[in-house]
């Protein structure tokens, strides 16, 4: 099968990393990688902190770039999700008919990683090893937009000698929320302080998670804390062969 | 003199100030967690949940198409039993109508059920300024009123307060207007809710004029409902002789069937119960029984300039329940006085912004920012409001003002800037480009510290750097062939235009011109998809239940016992042993009943009987211990038993003065679902709906029985065979 790759601009400008993993792991799975040169950023930033024109002004690039594209796959849930709900929203509030049903069209065909092998490629074993504690924190968008729940620990429960770990209030947010984490930095940290001591708390060597962005956050939290938890975007835990 | 919100500060500024407070992140974080398991609990024991708020949305989206007619209606029915509606359209109007309406009566002092609207309003200023007392009954009211304090939460005002500071403030504070705390009093939840019903018993049993808002008007009956836990709204809707009721217009519900999902969705999205201990429904003027005077205030304060935004008139679905609050990350770490106004929490970041519309202070700027967007308040909200995508919408206002009003603000240019940036694909490669050039020279992974305006991220993060080798880099090095620029011709982006706004102003216009202003305003721009037909019998949530009548008095049993109430089974004839015993073990010595009470239920009781026959004053009522009384209906799924003043109850009052209720439930009474109830129900009678003694969750969101209305409730369920 062939599959465009939507970076992300935050993984293209600070984890190539995560890149790295989604392409080998489709690959080693025997499907194909094509990564559009001209992708930039799904308009996200812009779209949740009400610039709507910027943002689809963004998305329009998106739109153009992923057109041609059967399977667009993606390593956040937060820019699927904003593809699949806010690209809708906000053609809404301009008024644009035509726009709404135009990304609509869009939407249906632009996946979150972890869900294209659960739920299109139906894998769950992709032949990873990687013996730490790990802890999967759901990140909003994937939990409640995309509503992904069982999916991605399907998938790390699979992982050879990886031992996933629960902890106290995983479903709450971890403080990010994009703009917020500037516009209340105050709050922002205080809800990601409790997020990592409660992974702590539970034991875990690794946070993994579907969105890099959240983990920057939460990473930038435990680092500014001194706490020595690692933060892992889910691809590249099911990249290891440790 | 009652403290208010007002604040222009915007919202970060006030969350700085409670975040640095211990106590209150302890206290917030505890009673939230606590509520969000209990909702979860009686939630997910619901099959029909979801169907539930779909119906919820759907009748109160109905409502919103109709409320010009619904209104009207609700009138002509308020009208034709006895009470008399008042407009308001702003809150000035509604307080200066409720200033009149008290010193009509002489009465210098009111007591009043907790209602979001009154503080909305400012009320208890409004009522002091003319020397009129207002007393707030509710115990998380009364806590916050005795503390001189600010409201923190839609349910639970005093939320931010644990036992000991709630101690300390009984104890200092409630000998300055009124019974003082007695002594020793200690931080046991029981004893403060002891305290605070000794305090306040006497301004009950003597108060002449009551005020109330309400969490449901029915339009087809003239019907308020009224949801409370301790009593103090029962004994204020039931013993003044003046009842005045503040409500937004936005309460209405199109019918008496509408109650069947209401009730279903409120409670147990509010304090985490199957049902709240008391319900109160009436309308108009009941003879005989309760207020001879009632008020209605039908209040707009911003409602219709909401109502005519079509993308968040949805905010106005809201039934206050607080579940957004409970559930928000934001609101758990901040609490609700950071807020700034009455309204906290999500839905007061989405409906204080809708209600003051126009109004740009730092505060409603700040609102709509005040979230991660994570999505937890919609996926709780029992009437479905997308709170995040609202809050979107109102920060694409705050946006488009500014556009305007500061086109060259830093924040604006640099989203123009990154938008630049991001829509072109050679300046973002030459931007990651950079980045890896930067990583070269810094060779670093992380910084610990970052400029202004990052450097509200390094406030608490640390951050990291860009690596040496991009993604691009390794993938076109590794994959020759397969990074295409684009397959797509270029497109032009479709215009899009801003569609224009809906929103006018209300033309000024006389005072006694309000209620045509109102019915006006109120209606809708922006019909929806209904018809004149309430939606309220085609949703699929549950109607009937499936449960045998054994299996209905075993559920009624247990829910009763889970609400501390004792229940037993007798025959027909074994009524009276049990009544006699049930006395007998509270040493209850004289009981009341109403005239037609079977008299096989007294037989052979060596306590005194009083019968309501002619009607027995307020303080002859307190000086009983104990009453009987039948019912109309009761519903095993939430062990709640329904009063009409039907056979064999009697007025309101005759339940509640009284510190022991026993009440006589045939078994064929039992139904087992809310809506069943709601059928057999006669939309017009006067009702309580009783689920156990009177209680609080006030106190750090535990509930604990006995408050105003009776502290002990004894159930004999008569079996049928
Ligand atoms: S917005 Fe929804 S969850 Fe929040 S108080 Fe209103 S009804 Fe309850």
């Amino acid at each position: 099968m062939k599959v465009a790759l939507f970076l992300t601009c935050v993984n293209d400008g600070l984890f190539p990393a995560t890149g790295r993993a989604v392409v080998e792991v489709l690959e080693s799975l025997g499907h194909e990688v094509d990564f559009p040169t001209e992708q930039t950023c799904c308009g996200q930033l812009h779209l949740n902190a009400g610039y709507q024109r910027e943002g689809l002004h963004v998305a329009q690039q998106f739109r153009r770039v992923f057109e041609p594209y059967e399977f667009v796959v993606s390593p956040s849930a937060s820019c699927v999700g904003t593809v699949r709900e806010s690209y809708r929203n906000a053609a809404r509030t301009m008024g644009d008919p035509r726009l709404e049903a135009d990304v609509e069209e869009l939407a249906g065909r632009v996946y979150e990683f972890s869900e294209f092998l659960t739920d299109v490629l139906h894998v769950t074993d992709v032949g990873a090893r990687f013996p730490h504690r790990v802890a999967y924190h759901p990140t909003c968008h994937s939990l409640r937009t995309l509503g992904l729940k069982e999916g991605p620990k399907d998938l790390l429960r699979a992982v050879k000698d990886l031992e996933l770990v629960d902890f106290k209030g995983s479903d709450q947010c971890c403080g990010f929320g994009g703009m917020f984490a500037l516009k209340n930095a105050a709050t922002s940290v205080a809800i990601g302080v409790d997020k990592v001591t409660s992974v702590e708390d539970a034991g875990a060597e690794v946070l993994c998670a579907l969105d890099n962005s959240c983990l920057t956050h939460v990473g930038g939290v435990a680092s500014h804390e001194r706490l020595p938890l690692r933060t892992m975007h889910l691809a590249e835990i099911l990249a290891a062969r440790e | 003199m009652t403290k208010t919100f007002n604040s222009e500060s915007a919202f970060p500024k006030l969350a700085q100030a409670e975040l640095g407070n211990a106590q209150l992140r302890a206290n917030l974080a505890r009673a939230t967690t606590t509520i969000r398991e209990k909702r979860l609990r009686v939630v997910k024991e619901l099959p029909d949940w979801e169907e539930l708020r779909s119906a919820g949305a759907a009748i109160k989206d109905y409502v919103l198409d109709h409320l010009d007619e619904l209104a009207t209606e609700l009138e002509s029915n308020v009208t034709r039993r006895g009470g008399v509606v008042h407009w308001a359209r702003t809150g000035e109007e509604a307080n200066e109508i409720v200033v009149e309406l008290v010193k009509a009566t002489s009465a210098s002092s009111v007591v009043k059920v907790k209602s979001m609207v009154t503080q909305e309003i400012g009320l208890n200023a409004a009522l002091e300024h003319e020397g009129i007392a207002a007393y707030e009954t509710d115990l998380a009211e009364l806590i916050v009123q005795l503390g001189d304090d600010l409201p923190s939460h839609i349910l639970v005002p005093a939320i931010h307060k644990n036992r000991s500071e709630i101690r300390d403030i009984f104890i200092e504070e409630m000998g300055r207007s009124g019974l003082a705390a007695p002594a020793g009093l200690t931080d046991d939840p029981a004893q403060l809710a002891a305290a605070a019903r000794a305090h306040l018993r006497d301004r009950f049993l003597s108060a002449t004029v009551g005020i109330s808002g309400a969490n449901f008007l029915i339009a087809d009956s003239g019907g308020l409902v009224v949801v409370e836990s301790e009593g103090n709204g029962r004994m204020c809707l039931t013993l003044p002789q003046t009842l005045i009721s503040v409500v937004g217009v936005e309460k209405i519900v199109p019918n008496w069937e509408s109650l069947g999902v209401f009730l279903q969705l409120l409670p147990r999205s509010s304090t985490g119960e199957r049902m709240n201990p008391y319900t109160s429904i009436f309308s108009g003027v009941t003879p005989g029984d309760g207020p001879q005077q009632f008020h209605l205030v039908l209040l707009d304060n911003g409602r219709t300039s909401a109502l005519a935004d079509p993308e968040g008139r949805e905010v106005l679905r809201c039934i206050r329940c607080s579940a957004c609050l409970n559930v928000c990350p934001v609101y758990e770490r901040t609490g609700g006085h950071a807020y700034g106004n009455t309204y906290p929490g999500p839905i007061g970041a989405v409906l204080v912004p809708q209600l003051r519309k126009g109004n740009r202070s730092a505060l409603e700027n700040s609102l709509p920012y005040a979230s991660s967007l994570c999505g937890a308040c919609y996926e709780a909200c029992p009437v479905k409001i997308d709170i995040p995508r609202i809050l979107v919408k109102l920060r694409t206002d705050v946006v488009d003002a500014q556009r305007v009003e500061h086109p060259n603000n830093p924040e604006l240019l640099s989203m123009k800037a990154v938008d630049a940036m991001f829509s072109s694909p050679r300046r973002f490669q030459g931007l990651v480009r950079f980045g890896g050039l930067l990583a070269r020279v810094v060779r670093r992974t992380k910084v610990r510290h970052l400029p202004p305006p990052l450097s509200a991220w390094t406030s608490g993060r640390d951050a990291p750097l860009p690596p040496a080798e991009s993604f691009r880099a390794w993938f076109a090095a590794t994959h020759p062939s397969a990074s295409t620029p684009s397959a797509a011709p270029t497109s032009k982006p479709p215009a899009t235009s801003r569609a224009e706004s809906t929103t006018t102003a209300p033309p000024a216009l006389r005072e006694d011109d309000a209620r045509d202003a109102m019915i006006e305003s109120l209606g809708s721009p922006h019909h929806g998809v209904h018809d004149g037909t309430p939606p309220t019998g085609s949703f699929s949530f549950r109607r009937v239940g499936e449960l045998s009548s054994d299996e209905r008095v075993a559920q009624f049993t247990e829910r009763l016992v889970e609400y501390r109430a004792s229940v037993v089974e007798a025959t027909k004839d074994g009524v009276a042993d049990h009544v006699r015993s049930f006395l007998a073990r509270q040493g209850s010595t004289s009981v009341i009943a109403a005239r037609d009470v079977p008299p096989s239920w007294l037989a052979d009781t060596a306590s005194v009987v009083a019968f309501d026959d002619p009607p027995l004053s307020v303080a002859q009522l307190d000086d009983l211990d104990a009453t009987v009384s039948g019912c109309a209906v009761a519903i095993s799924e939430t062990g709640t038993i329904v009063l009409d003043a039907g056979t064999h109850q009697g007025r309101r009052i005759i339940s509640l003065i009284p510190d022991h209720l026993i009440v006589v439930v045939e078994e064929p009474q039992i139904v087992e679902l809310v809506p069943e109830a709601v059928a057999r129900l006669d939309a017009s009678a006067t009702q309580t709906w009783i689920s156990g003694p009177s209680a609080t969750s006030d106190i750090e969101l535990e509930r604990i029985e006995g408050v105003h209305g009776p502290r002990v409730l004894d159930v004999i369920i008569v079996r049928a065979s």
